[in-house]
């Protein structure tokens, strides 16, 4: 009786949301094809990225002009930490920024700065890996099954890694490893691959003043700006760490280090960094916002055009001292459909970089509430949540009414074709169930709780800290 | 004639952090229009306590000075002071030195032109014209002496007060000032207060000749008067009987019955403060 | 004696006058070339012996290349500035056509600064903050060193705020000028702001204490003729006591110009504002084979700059200053 009174409870949520997000996008498509889009109200803009390959669509929509073509004037400023970009967006510093998908959920929920940051625009799948240093490798390295030709078979477990880890628990020496901010991608994929294989990543407990998050752990996690990760753990502060590119790629170069995974094998095609900017600048400066939108989704489909064949200029653009900087050579190694794992196992990973096929530009409600999902599952949310409040956020936050009206007009100008935005038309926000994660597991975004209860290590329906 | 200036029963007394020190006791001097007197004592005697109790610098603790009849309160311009070290202010000209003193006490009676003139005149007087847009930094210690002194009558004052104003020169230099001065006096006939320590500069430039006790507690000791004729000529009166009488009365003063007599073992507290030169307490 | 020594050798060597002249040009201009020399031979011996991961130390040769390179950057980044007006120029024109009721605006070229643009951020922020220092700690200074009771009040606190380095307050003062330093269309950018606070935190505290202690031991018989004089308060000032606090001001000015040139580098650095302190850091951050030589073309750059910065401090104390012996060394 109870558990039906739920489900109608849940099933009443639904309908309810799918309609507000079903007038929403009616209402902006309305008026985006009764009327051309109009000038930007501002056109002086600045935009903070932090030095990894990802921020690729910005660095290419104004190298490329396709901000100029919006009639915006951008400035792309590098920022020293997610945290001081962050606050760059928030105290307006910033006009807009490449952020880490969890970082406008965690504003929006408070966790952290509380703001209200939206994102109607995904900028990449994938692209991340876990590396750990010589040592570690050398020591896990037994536990991995060989493939005929001696190289190690992939996708690599976490399981590999557990007798190491429980060997430096023996002796009491804790085992560290890096991840780029407490709500990244990173921080989650780090997490969900270590638990995968049994190693217990350490709960955080918010309420209680514990936002270290290193509860419970085997592994304790802390946070390095991506661009300092290789140095920290060449200077012995971290045994291995997650981090976007180039730098996998840089402690595969200074032989320092050895990508183990990539994060395309812990969960296939995963959404990684979003744009984000200020509910009120959305508000306050719509043109603008559908401008950049626009211009940043032409880069995206440039950088994935005719199967990666602008990479190379690509890897060229950002390895200006101004963007990312590294040596193009660095950059190139993951740019250009290849990774090297150990150093001379190069292996051909096509999608580890994916900026527009797949969708990848379109915000999917269900990307947002797998963050809220992992949020929850490590303790960042520390109380139950229905799943109607997943949706709600979700909603909040990504708003692919933006982007659709964006991808309209930009089809309507004829500067791009419909057939570049297959499922624009019948999309409602939430991508099928996805089944391509390393243990398994499947997640709908339509059932969040139900997801959080799948998991062995975790925090599961009705669990608090 | 009434007097002039009136000094009247001046006390003159320092704290110290060991108790009050009293330097003057009793100091009564009256002074003429138009004298030429001499402060002369031991270094220590309170010479320099007078002349900036008369320059209005310090308040006398008891007394007080009267110029023409009015109440001396506080330093003023027409008690223009030449210092010992001439006290030129470096970062100006001879030129602008002297321009300092006459716009701020001409100001509102001398138009530009005139004031030019003025300070032209003044350091011609003391034959400086030739080195007017100097900086001190760039003439010799008597030239700067000059300056000091022009600067001092440019004031046009009723009193000019000069503490030691060649101590600080050599000889050669000094008695060169000393004829500039009687020059100079011979045409303005200033009332005016030299101190020094020369017994053969105190007769030369003086009418009167007023001879200070040692301190503490320095008083007016003896006063003496010199009717010398004017004009002076050094080399003349080298032979001059009256001369030499009053050098040696001088002498008598300063080294018979005012004899300073230091005490090693228990160096007394006027010892001390006679060689303390600290910019504030200057008894000296 | 001695004189007697320097005759006697003098006259049985007998060294001609042009020999003497050359020895002593010798020392004054020869050593210094020698020095470098030396430094230079030293520096790229060490260098080939260090191996980073990121390839082997700069030496001088490295340096010289990045110099170039830096330049040509520099060079090609205006090229491409003009090429940004005049697309610009283009679009707005275009625009004029379509929408008649348009007010042309020029916007700015949003391109990356260079090294050069670098170098002139931080010159200019470090001379506006000086600047602005030197305009409330002179008169602050004076008021101190003219007040005994002022200063008796202010005192305390200076002593306590000067030992702190200026980038402890850093933080304090982004969150400040983010909250105050509201505008739309602001006249600076609050990275500007924020630096050019922060050198002005770090040179007043020298430049008071430098101004009050000159007040307070100006030569008393200079006192004693603006008292004689009566000069009025502000005369008194204008004429006396600035005149004779110069030397003092310039102390406490050449002190705090060194201070604050090393500190901007550091809080730019810490803080990503514009400057060279950030070029510094983006490529330490970037980590390509040429972060190292260019990082160490940064370093000679700036120490290059802090010194001219205070060769010029002194050309114009020798200008400004009538004590000619303060100024020097």
């Amino acid at each position: 009786m109870k558990h039906s009174v739920k489900k109608i409870k849940q099933q009443v949520c639904q309908a309810v949301f799918a309609a507000t997000v079903a007038l929403s996008t009616i209402s902006v498509s309305m008026s985006a094809s009764a009327e051309k889009l109009g000038y930007p109200e501002k056109e002086e803009l600045k935009f903070g990225f932090i030095k990894l390959t990802d921020m690729a669509p910005i660095a290419v929509a104004y190298e490329k002009g396709f901000f100029e073509d919006e009639g915006l004037y951008v400035t792309i400023e590098a920022q020293a930490n997610w945290k001081v970009l962050l606050d760059g967006v928030i105290d307006g510093r910033l006009d807009g920024a490449h952020m880490l998908a969890g970082q406008p959920i965690a504003a929006n929920i408070g966790y952290g700065t509380k703001a209200e940051i939206i994102t109607p625009f995904s900028m990449d799948l994938n692209g991340n890996a876990i590396t750990v240093s010589n040592k570690i490798w050398q020591e896990m390295k037994g536990n991995i099954p060989k493939q005929a030709d001696g190289r190690p078979v992939h996708p690599i477990k976490a399981d590999a890694l557990k007798p190491v880890v429980d060997k430096y628990l023996d002796q009491g020496k804790p085992f560290n490893m890096g991840m780029v901010f407490p709500v990244s991608t990173h921080n989650y994929e780090l997490r969900y691959w270590l638990a995968a294989g049994g190693i217990h990543p350490g709960f955080y407990a918010p309420e209680k003043g514990d936002t270290s998050g290193q509860i419970d752990a085997d592994v304790l996690l802390s946070v390095t700006p991506p661009p300092q990760m290789p140095a920290t753990m060449e200077a012995g502060t971290i045994y291995g760490y997650c981090v976007g590119e180039p730098w996998n790629q840089q402690a595969v170069f200074k032989g320092i280090g050895v990508p183990v995974v990539t994060d395309y094998e812990i969960w296939k095609d995963n959404p990684e960094k979003v744009f984000g900017i200020t509910k009120d600048f959305a508000e306050k400066y719509p043109n603008t916002t559908i401008r950049l939108t626009r211009a940043l989704i032409r880069a995206a489909k440039w950088l994935d055009e005719e199967n990666n064949a602008n990479r190379g200029e690509a890897v060229k653009i950002l390895s200006q001292s101004n963007y990312v900087g590294a040596d193009a050579e660095v950059i190139g190694n993951s740019m250009t459909g290849t990774f090297e794992y150990e150093k001379g196992d190069k292996r051909a990973v096509p999608d580890f970089n994916v900026f527009f096929r797949y969708n990848a530009t379109y915000p999917y409600y269900s990307d947002a509430i797998w963050y809220l999902t992992q949020m929850r599952r490590w303790g960042q949310i520390s109380d139950d949540k229905p799943d109607s409040w997943y949706k709600d956020v979700a909603a909040k936050v990504y708003r692919p009414d933006i982007y659709k009206s964006a991808a309209e007009s930009l089809i309507a100008e004829k500067l791009m074709s419909a057939s570049d935005f297959p499922t624009l038309a019948t999309d409602n926000g939430f991508r099928s169930p996805q089944t391509h994660f390393i243990d398994g597991i499947v997640y709908d975004g339509n059932k969040p709780n139900d997801y959080i209860n799948k998991f062995a290590i975790g925090l599961k329906a009705g669990d608090k800290i | 004639m009434s007097t002039f200036l009136d000094i009247s029963k001046i006390d003159m007394v320092f704290p110290t952090p060991k108790g009050d020190f009293t330097a003057l006791k009793e100091v009564d001097l009256k002074i003429n229009k138009g004298e030429f007197v001499s402060l002369i004592g031991h270094s220590g005697c309170g010479k320099s306590t007078v002349l900036n109790v008369v320059a209005g610098l310090y308040q006398a603790s008891k007394g007080g000075v009267l110029l023409n009849n009015r109440h001396v309160l506080g330093p003023g311009p027409e008690r223009a002071v030449v210092f010992q070290n001439h006290s030129l202010l470096p970062w100006l000209s001879a030129y602008e030195n002297v321009e300092l003193a006459v716009k701020e006490v001409f100001s509102k009676t001398m138009n530009k032109a005139e004031m030019k003139e003025w300070i032209e005149h003044n350091l011609k007087l003391v034959h400086m014209e030739h080195a007017m847009h100097k900086r001190p930094d760039e003439i010799s210690g008597g030239m700067k002496q000059r300056v000091g002194i022009a600067r001092a009558l440019a004031m046009q004052p009723q009193v000019l007060l000069m503490d030691e104003p060649f101590g600080a020169l050599d000889a050669l230099t000094r008695a060169h000032m000393q004829d500039s001065l009687m020059e100079i006096q011979d045409e303005l006939k200033n009332t005016v207060i030299m101190i020094t320590h020369d017994v053969d500069e105190a007769v030369l430039l003086s009418d009167k000749i007023v001879m200070m006790t040692n301190g503490p507690a320095a008083t007016v000791g003896e006063i003496l008067e010199v009717t010398l004729p004017r004009p002076r000529d050094r080399i003349a009166l080298a032979n001059n009987t009256e001369y030499n009488r009053l050098r040696s009365a001088v002498l008598t003063f300063l080294y018979e019955k005012q004899r300073k007599v230091e005490v090693i073992s228990n160096k007394s507290a006027t010892a001390t403060k006679g060689e303390n030169k600290t910019p504030k307490i200057e008894v000296a | 004696m001695t004189t007697l020594i320097r005759k006697f050798t003098v006259n049985t060597v007998n060294l001609p006058d042009w020999f003497i002249s050359i020895g002593r040009n010798f020392t004054a201009l020869i050593m210094p070339f020698i020095g470098i020399v030396c430094f230079l031979f030293l520096w790229s011996l060490s260098a080939s012996y260090i191996d980073t991961s990121l390839g082997k130390f700069p030496g001088p040769s490295a340096v010289a290349t990045q110099i170039g390179n830096l330049y040509q950057e520099h060079i090609d980044e205006r090229s491409k500035e003009d090429a940004f007006y005049q697309r610009q120029e283009l679009r707005n024109s275009e625009r004029l056509a379509n929408d008649p009721n348009y007010v042309v605006k020029t916007r700015s070229y949003t391109g990356k600064e260079t090294f050069i643009d670098q170098i002139a951020t931080s010159l200019v922020t470090v001379m506006s903050g000086f600047i602005v220092a030197a305009v409330i700690a002179i008169p602050m200074g004076i008021a101190i060193g003219l007040s005994k009771t002022l200063n008796n009040a202010i005192n305390p606190i200076i002593q306590i705020f000067k030992p702190v380095s200026p980038l402890a307050w850093l933080p304090l003062v982004t969150m400040v000028v983010s909250a105050v330093y509201v505008s739309d269309d602001p006249l600076f950018a609050k990275s500007f702001i924020n630096s050019m606070i922060t050198v002005t935190l770090c040179c007043i505290w020298p430049m008071v204490i430098q101004t009050s202690v000159g007040v307070a031991s100006i030569n008393s018989d200079w006192l004693n003729v603006s008292r004689v004089l009566r000069l009025p308060a502000l005369t008194h000032i204008r004429k006396i006591v600035l005149p004779a606090t110069i030397p003092a001001i310039f102390i406490g000015m050449r002190t705090s110009l060194g201070i604050a040139w090393m500190v901007l580098i550091a809080a730019e650095m810490l803080a990503q504002n514009p400057g060279l302190g950030k070029f510094v850091w983006d490529e330490f951050q970037n980590g390509s084979s040429q972060s190292l030589s260019r990082i160490m073309t940064a370093v000679i750059a700036i120490g290059l700059i802090g010194f001219l910065l205070d060769r010029g401090m002194l050309m114009l104390q020798r200008k400004l200053s009538w004590d000619k012996t303060s100024a020097s060394r």
